[in-house]
């Protein structure tokens, strides 16, 4: 059953960019025409290179492996790394590692291997219409049906070795819609697809309030949680009914994302997680203790900056991840911007003070195209500079396998471990440092960029 | 020599009313109504020791030592001579590097919309971040200035910079003006110089008209001003360099976004660009050649020998808290024109040395030369690394900035205590103290200068006075000569 629905809706957002290619409403016509066009080139029979989904064996050999697991050996010095049919096979040192018969092998020479980036706040992954206003609430709303694949902005993500972003709805509203995960280097939907619904995008303070004159915090709460209670509510009844208990619920497409987000998955987790615009600390509180305690919800703090880090240690206890960006740091205003609601002693670096309280799970988003979307190793750097220690890989880990843990996408992507998805980035080095360029990238086995036989566009 | 040299200070700080003595405190020490006054001059001498000084013309002494004399760089060397009185700044184990010179910005300490003098702030907190970030001077608007703090004389560099003209293929008729105009004022400058030959025989000969002559372009073509262009299409960018083959001048492109599709066209016009490496702007869909803004711009564009300044996309301090894009983050943008393939050397000059020359300040600032300003910043580690702090920034052998005693960044990785002094060396872990003279037993033959320590030389006292006054680590052994700083571990002094 729940297999069935997630198909049926990944199936309804396909149909929607086909439908939205014959509707003749001009950006999306254009755009989706060019992606058809592209459907067709991709179309003409070419047999899979090596790495590819049926095609040979891919041995990369490097210098040095930023592998990151979430636990385990984070680096592999001289190491080779195993793809076959778009799947990363096996990771180690060469000497150890044999390469089977068969395999091509490409030596990446003095350049490193990293997992490709994740960017769990964008705005780029299609059209720019996404950002009703017209509720207060629109959990129905969904992005999915506004990608527009590899579009100019995703190749420059791309090129930056962003492999993944979370494309989410504005924030002009409290609850905006839903997010869909897609891969950066995909020229068709179906490919370009990790998770619709990717979550639930909630902006609990900062911007909605200029939905209407007169509307506060405590309205906004309110009217959140009034909503979320419906949905509750209606993910139980579709509980019910899957565990054989209770009657067919009434199909209703506005509440359709709360199963996914209150009901657990066959692997026990969430199904999807509630990415959440919090950024000043009484609203990062409300994350925390609304969302995550109240509600039980995979919340996430996303877009986490100015003075969220104070509600840090409450975040740790609750198990609530924090993906900062794009502001980094926080200045002593002396209250010339009055909106932060807050004055700090000194320059605050997020990252650092986030660190400071004990937070491991420290990711990193770019807001694109607020920073544009190649600049997700520059939110690291920047995070490193202004305090945040980086000794045990914290700013590789927090472009990858944080962001895909708390996405709940890592048994996919976020590391170079065997059995997830051959994203990987051939880097020249720190991806924190603005010196380092990315020059290839592979996603699911496929060289989709390469600047070695194309303009470098990053 | 050396009077010449106090008689050319004086001479320049007459000049610029500015306090004869430059002496350490904060407030502006002399009144410039007396600037004569012979008694109040105040030698000042100031060096920083044992940094690893990037001179910023391709040179690198580790552990070198630099001496200012009145605020102008006397020597930099190993093992040198200088007075007893001299404040030192232990640069052990740091970088020296110029201080960085912003191609532009606005906001650090006025503005030139009118007088700039008149806009100075020299309290900004703007300009704090704009030292910390390793920013000792800038140009702005028209002008260019030092970031000087508390005071306001010798704040100007230099006024009147650019003569700034239009070129727009969307505007054709306004090229067209301005062609006629150089051609115009060209001809004037031809006939004039012919009339002035001639006059001195036919006294009565007219001046030739000014008919059709332009001021500005007058000024750009007698090299008063730059002419600066704001441009960036590759159509324009080959009319500019065109133009300026014709006319013999050598214009400033700021923007310059497709140079890299004519960067031999601009090399050869000798054409400098004003360069920001992030800069984006799609490729116009009417031209069938590649264009738009590219990642590899600085360096494609440096390769062929333009001259290139490296400026930031948001000119001013940001305050919202968007980092690495304003101009706190002008290293971080050179860093990305070094992503672009522009060499680490030439990505320090494109904000230093280069912006220097374009704003035509480089024979004040720019580079660690001999007669320049003591404008020095003094880094944790390689400048373009996105870790580096700014410790201290030196603007005219003053300290005017020291990371640990500021609001801002004192609390990010503080810098450790100095732990070493003359005569002292740190013990390691589990270590006992050495006997006395133990350490200098197998150099026989070699004074000891353990015992004669001045008093000053305790630097954690030192310390403690006020934040721009003094030195906070005075090291100083005296051998036969006098005084001597040498630039290595202080625990070889002895050698």
């Amino acid at each position: 059953m729940k297999t069935t629905r997630s198909r049926r809706r990944a199936f309804c957002a396909a149909c929607a960019v086909v439908l939205g290619a014959l509707a003749a409403s001009s950006l999306q016509t254009a755009a989706a025409q060019q992606m058809q066009g592209k459907q067709a080139v991709v179309a003409a029979p070419r047999a899979p290179l090596a790495g590819e989904k049926g095609g040979p064996g891919l041995a990369l050999l490097a210098r040095k492996v930023l592998a990151v697991p979430l636990d385990g050996q984070q680096v592999v010095d001289n190491a080779v790394v195993l793809v076959k049919d778009g799947k990363i096979e096996a990771v180690g040192p060469a000497r150890s590692t044999p390469i089977p018969a068969g395999y091509e092998v490409q030596d990446v020479g003095d350049k490193w291997l990293m997992p490709g980036m994740i960017d769990l706040h964008t705005h780029i992954g299609g059209t720019y219409d996404i950002n009703d206003m017209v509720y207060l609430v629109n959990p129905g709303l969904r992005v999915s049906t506004s990608v527009i694949p590899k579009n100019e902005a995703l190749k420059r993500d791309l090129a930056s070795g962003v492999t993944t972003v979370l494309f989410i709805p504005g924030s002009g509203v409290n609850m905006s819609g839903q997010g869909v995960l897609i891969k950066t280097g995909h020229e068709r939907y179906e490919d370009a697809l990790v998770r619709a619904p990717g979550s639930l995008k909630i902006a609990q303070a900062g911007n909605p309030e200029g939905w209407v004159m007169g509307i506060g915090r405590s309205f906004m709460n309110w009217d959140t949680r009034e909503m979320l209670k419906r949905g509750q509510a209606y993910a139980k009844r579709w509980e019910a009914f899957e565990k054989g208990t209770g009657p067919r619920p009434e199909r209703l497409f506005d509440l359709d994302v709360f199963p996914d987000l209150f009901n657990d998955g066959p692997d026990g987790h969430k199904r999807t997680q509630v990415s959440t615009h919090t950024q000043m600390f009484q609203v990062v509180l409300m994350t925390i203790t609304m969302l995550k305690g109240e509600f039980g919800l995979d919340a996430y703090i996303d877009h986490g900056s100015l003075g969220g880090y104070r509600a840090a240690e409450l975040a740790l206890k609750m198990g609530v991840p924090a993906i900062l960006g794009p502001r980094e740091i926080e200045i002593p205003t002396r209250q010339i911007i009055g909106w932060t609601n807050s004055d700090p002693d000194a320059i605050r670096g997020m990252g650092a003070e986030y660190q400071k309280r004990g937070m491991r799970m420290i990711g990193f988003n770019t807001d694109a195209p607020v920073i544009p979307a190649e600049e997700l190793q520059l939110q690291a750097g920047m995070a490193g500079r202004y305090g945040m220690d980086f000794s045990n890989l914290e700013g590789v880990r927090g472009l990858t396998i944080v962001p895909a843990t708390t996405a709940g996408i890592q048994k996919r992507v976020g590391s170079i471990e065997p059995g997830k998805d051959a994203d990987i980035v051939v880097i020249s080095g720190d991806p924190a440092d603005p010196r380092k360029w990315v020059e290839k990238v592979l996603s699911d086995g496929k060289w989709v960029y390469d600047s070695t036989k194309e303009r470098r566009l990053w | 020599m050396r009077m010449n040299r106090i008689l050319g200070t004086l001479a320049l700080a007459s000049l610029f009313l500015a306090p004869l003595a430059r002496g350490q405190e904060p407030e502006p020490a002399a009144d410039p109504k007396k600037p004569d006054d012979k008694h109040k001059t105040e030698e000042t001498w100031f060096a920083v020791t044992g940094g690893d000084v990037y001179t910023g013309d391709g040179s690198f002494l580790r552990g070198a030592t630099v001496l200012a004399h009145n605020g102008k760089i006397e020597r930099i060397g190993f093992e040198l001579d200088f007075p007893a009185d001299t404040k030192k700044l232990d640069a052990t184990g740091y970088r020296v590097y110029p201080g960085l010179v912003a191609i532009s910005s606005s906001g650090l300490l006025g503005n030139s919309s009118s007088e700039f003098e008149d806009t100075i702030d020299p309290f900004s907190q703007r300009m704090i971040l704009g030292l910390a970030s390793g920013i000792t001077s800038t140009g702005v608007g028209n002008s260019a200035v030092k970031l000087e703090r508390f005071r306001i004389a010798g704040a100007v560099l230099r006024d009147r910079i650019y003569s700034t003209f239009s070129w727009s293929s969307r505007n054709p008729s306004g090229k067209q003006g301005l062609r006629d105009k150089f051609r115009a004022t060209a001809d004037y400058m031809r006939e004039y110089r012919d009339w002035e030959e001639k006059v001195k025989k036919d006294k009565e000969l007219k001046e030739p008209p000014k008919k059709g002559v332009d001021n500005a372009v007058l000024s750009v073509l007698r090299g008063d001003t730059i002419a600066k262009f704001n441009a960036g299409d590759r159509d324009d960018l080959l009319g500019i360099a065109r133009l300026a083959q014709d006319y013999g001048f050598r214009p400033v492109i700021d923007g310059c976004q497709e140079g890299w599709t004519v960067a031999d066209e601009l090399g050869r016009a000798g054409a400098m660009a004003i360069v920001t490496a992030r800069d984006r702007r799609p490729k116009d869909e009417h031209q069938v050649i590649e264009g738009g803004t590219n990642i590899q711009n600085a360096s494609l564009l440096y390769r062929a020998g333009v001259p290139i300044a490296i400026a930031v996309q948001q000119t001013g301090v940001d305050l919202s808290g968007l980092v690495g894009r304003d101009i706190m983050g002008l290293t971080i943008e050179a860093g990305f024109a070094v992503r672009g393939g522009l060499p680490e050397a030439a990505a320090i000059a494109s904000i230093t040395i280069v912006p220097a020359r374009l704003l035509g300040v480089s024979h004040r600032v720019g580079s660690i030369e001999v007669g320049k300003d003591c404008d020095l910043i003094i880094t944790d580690g390689d400048l373009l690394h996105y870790n580096t702090f700014v410790q201290w920034a030196i603007v005219d052998g003053r300290i005017a900035y020291d990371k640990q005693k500021e609001l801002f960044f004192a609390q990010i990785r503080p810098r450790p205590e100095p732990t070493v002094a003359v005569g002292e060396r740190k013990l390691d872990k589990g270590e006992s103290k050495p006997e006395a003279g133990k350490d200098e037993a197998d150099k026989s033959g070699e004074e000891k200068p353990k015992e004669e320590k001045p008093k000053e030389e305790k630097p954690k006292e030192g310390r403690e006075v006020g934040a721009l006054a003094t030195a906070p680590r005075l090291i100083a052994a005296p051998n036969r000569n006098g005084y001597r700083v040498g630039g290595k571990p202080v625990a070889r002094l002895t050698e």
